[in-house]
């Protein structure tokens, strides 16, 4: 390990967070309802070893629902996460590359979306959109993609003023042909990038959605419904059902960030200098 | 990022912090002349002509009569009534020695005014029958009805009489009653003082001071940790601690919880609104009926509510016009039995009967955020499922319920101390209403004449056998034992946290909402030790 420089660590690190993430991912897909179901007769009871993480009041076994509620985090944080993007890729391009009423439609357009909190627009585009899955994917994709849009943006503006991207144009290639094969190309590390480090943002917005009502049911395995219902049985002095999925998330938050800097490492051209 | 995480570390703390110091904050002295009591609802106003004490006894106003322990009328202003033989005409002789608390004599003037006021605000007070009330002299009132109407004398023991003289459109917030207790003041959001009336016409109550402050479960239960107030709400999730220097009081009540179920077939009628009406599996009656007999209401108590609930069989147990027939036992065998004979079956294995290609599949719905409701939901899913029926049970919020409920099960809740209830909960009038009385769209001639009888009887014996046979005469009627348009599970007791020397009387049974029943009975309490 004393060996390996920079780039290969980020490498490895990298690599070892994409499959702990993937085995959490798969492991709360594909498991049975059953894994989960209310069980009356173990309501309530204390980490132990039968339970790791404990049950809740109606006899649930919280780390099933845990590794079921990461799961399906995981699943909106990546759906909403993409879409966001690609809306961040279109909209940057369009702007960068189209006229100036474009650009400064944009502009308006992001400063609009910037400007209220993203938990409040979230939660009305989630609850416009009925709630569920779908109208919580729907209320991050349509909040998360303004930074990312930005940067593509300055990206693609400086690579219009590059001298391949002139030489191109005066050798009578179309904007579309340009925008293929010279810009795409160039922005694809910012997306990337960009597109990781939005994981986090986005699993937290659905935890604090779900935790405030607004988000997922209440009978789907979700870290912001169990941390909800938690705080029913927090002043009874049941700190397990609060403290272990809150802590998973955290968990997986972080593990999403790292991954985000490896890869920022890993695409940074001064790193294969080392 | 750091930022969020750092935020959601120190929140993980503070959760094991808070948690962790349940220890009790010791028992400061206390005042024997007064009651502290954590109430979790405020109410929006204390006049009775807007719809304050409807259902319960309203504190500081006076009823004509009130509720025994065993939940039959007797006079309180009233000194008797009367009603007229063609049954429109109720004539209330009122006692001459109450005041209000401004020193003003209480006569049949206010009475008449109050129920006049009370029928032109068209609250949740309903006296659309009511045509007027007349002071026929100082001390007797007459009201005429547009139709006989029984429950009227248990719509008397809800109206607290208000001055005539001194009403106004603030009245709501600054009250002058004739009751035991006389308002002193409230603090929007925080508290509402009484004090005993030294005027009283009855027996002076041995509580000097009584202080409603209001919080939610959790800040009353640590209110009770600090010794802070003498007694709070508290639910079957937080009940089980034992805290030094209180005790836990569960009062039986009749605050029930069910499931409605649509009786009719999906056939693709809306209502309306566009709402669809019917579903195919609760619209085959041995299906409900296979839930009110495989489904253990005991079972549901325990498991859902920690032992805190009673079995329920009807929306009025326990009350004088319940008729004990609809109590049916549990019997797996015989429900199984219903659904086999009905051609039901599990074809695929899946432990899920079938028929005709149809899985007996539903969703119930409940109000998201009802821990209660919830877990009582999934408890009978649980046992129904044991049966071969899938109850899907999916927590939402009450806009979904008012478009979906004539379409899928609901578990409700009702109770009250108002046998008007049962008319509406089973009358054709009523049924897809967006009321929640009749989502299920039950209708039967035979039930609606029963409950026309009630209503139209002369007496209360006379109406209370009505009530009894709309349920259940026998052969027909919306009971378990018949159509069950509803399948009724239990009967959630209400649990209290009293400090040890308070007496809270003895509480008469308790309708839906555990606050102000509570309280109604205030009159009796007394501290009998310090």
């Amino acid at each position: 390990m004393a060996e390996m420089n920079m780039r290969r660590r980020s490498a490895l690190l990298g690599a070892i967070i994409l499959i702990l993430l993937a085995a959490v991912y798969a492991a709360g897909a594909l498991m049975p309802d059953a894994a989960f179901a209310p069980d009356f007769s173990s309501s309530r009871l204390a980490p132990s070893l039968d339970h790791l993480f404990g049950t809740d009041w109606l006899g649930r076994d919280l780390l099933a629902r845990t590794v079921k509620g990461l799961s399906v985090s995981i699943t909106v944080g990546v759906v909403a996460s993409l879409v966001s993007a690609v809306i961040a890729a279109l909209v940057g391009v369009a702007s960068a590359m189209g006229s100036r009423r474009v650009d400064a439609a944009v502009a308006w357009l992001i400063d609009l979306v910037m400007g209220v909190p993203h938990t409040i627009l979230v939660v009305l585009i989630s609850f416009a959109c009925g709630r569920g899955m779908t109208g919580l994917i729907i209320g991050i994709s349509a909040t998360h993609w303004t930074s990312l849009a930005r940067v593509i943006r300055a990206e693609v503006m400086q690579l219009r003023e590059r001298e391949f991207v002139a030489v191109s144009r005066s050798l009578g290639k179309s904007g579309p042909w340009i925008l293929v094969n010279h810009m795409l190309p160039h922005i694809v590390p910012q997306f990337v990038v960009g597109l990781v480090l939005m994981f986090p943002h986005a699993i937290l917005h659905e935890a604090a959605v779900s935790f405030l009502g607004f988000g997922l049911p209440p009978e789907q395995p979700a870290i912001g419904i169990i941390l909800s219902e938690s705080m029913s049985y927090i002043s009874s002095g049941m700190w397990w059902p609060a403290v272990f999925p809150g802590a998973a998330l955290v968990c997986i938050v972080l593990l999403f960030d790292r991954l985000g800097d490896s890869l920022k490492t890993l695409l940074d051209p001064y790193s294969a200098h080392e | 990022m750091k930022r969020i995480v750092t935020v959601l570390i120190t929140a993980v703390l503070l959760v094991v912090c808070a948690s962790c110091s349940s220890e009790d904050g010791g028992t400061p002295e206390r005042d024997t002349s007064q009651v502290i009591i954590a109430i979790s609802s405020e109410p929006e106003t204390l006049d009775p002509c807007k719809g304050w004490g409807h259902g319960f006894t309203p504190l500081v106003q006076s009823t004509l009569v009130e509720y025994r322990q065993d939940m039959s009328i007797a006079n309180d202003l009233a000194t008797d009534y009367t009603l007229s033989d063609d049954r429109l005409t109720w004539t209330f002789r009122i006692r001459d020695d109450a005041y209000f608390t401004d020193g003003e004599q209480l006569t049949a003037a206010d009475v008449a005014f109050t129920f006049n006021t009370a029928k032109d605000e068209q609250t949740t007070l309903d006296l659309s029958y009511l045509e007027s009330a007349v002071a026929v002299d100082e001390f007797t009132v007459e009201f005429r009805l547009t139709r006989a109407h029984s429950t009227f004398i248990n719509t008397v023991a809800s109206v607290g009489i208000v001055p005539e003289h001194a009403y106004s459109e603030d009245y709501g917030t600054n009250p002058i009653g004739s009751a035991a207790y006389k308002f002193v003041q409230w603090n929007p959001g925080e508290q509402i003082i009484l004090e005993a009336n030294p005027d009283y016409y009855g027996d002076v109550p041995a509580i000097e001071r009584v202080v409603l402050v209001f919080m939610d479960a959790d800040a009353a239960l640590a209110a009770v940790r600090a010794g802070q107030v003498d007694v709070a709400l508290t639910s079957a999730t937080l009940a089980d601690q034992e805290i030094e220097g209180y005790r836990l009081v569960a009062v039986t009540s009749m605050d029930n919880r069910g499931l409605t179920l649509p009786v009719n077939k999906d056939e693709g009628e809306t209502t309306p609104d566009g709402y669809p009406i019917g579903n195919d599996v609760t619209g085959c009656i041995e299906i409900r009926k296979a839930l009110a007999y495989g489904i253990d209401r005991e079972r549901v108590a325990a498991d859902a509510l920690n032992g805190y609930g009673d079995p329920s069989y009807s929306e009025n147990d326990g009350m004088p016009w319940h008729n004990p027939e609809t109590e049916i036992a549990t019997d797996v065998e015989y429900a199984k039995s219903l659904l086999a004979e009905a051609g039901w079956a599990d074809t695929d294995g899946d432990g899920i009967v079938e028929k005709d290609g149809l899985k007996a599949e539903f969703t119930c719905l409940y109000p998201s955020g009802d821990t209660v409701r919830q877990a009582v939901a999934m408890a009978a899913a649980e046992q129904a499922r044991e049966l071969g029926i899938s109850i899907v049970v999916d927590g939402t919020s009450w806009d979904d319920i008012d478009r979906r409920m004539f379409s899928s099960a609901v578990l409700m809740g009702w109770g009250s101390t108002d046998p008007y209830t049962t008319y509406c909960l089973y009358h054709s009038s009523y049924a897809l209403r967006d009321d929640y009385y009749n989502p299920e769209n039950y209708r039967s001639s035979i039930t609606d004449d029963y409950l026309e009888s009630a209503l139209a009887a002369a007496t209360q014996e006379e109406a209370n056998e009505y009530w009894k046979l709309a349920q259940w005469d026998g052969e027909n009627g919306p009971s378990m034992c018949g159509d069950c348009p509803w399948v009724w599970l239990v009967n959630v007791q209400h649990l209290y946290y009293v400090a040890d020397g308070l007496d809270i009387g003895e509480q008469m049974l308790h309708p839906h909402g555990a606050d102000w029943p509570l309280i109604q009975n205030l009159r009796e309490w007394s501290w009998t030790e310090s």
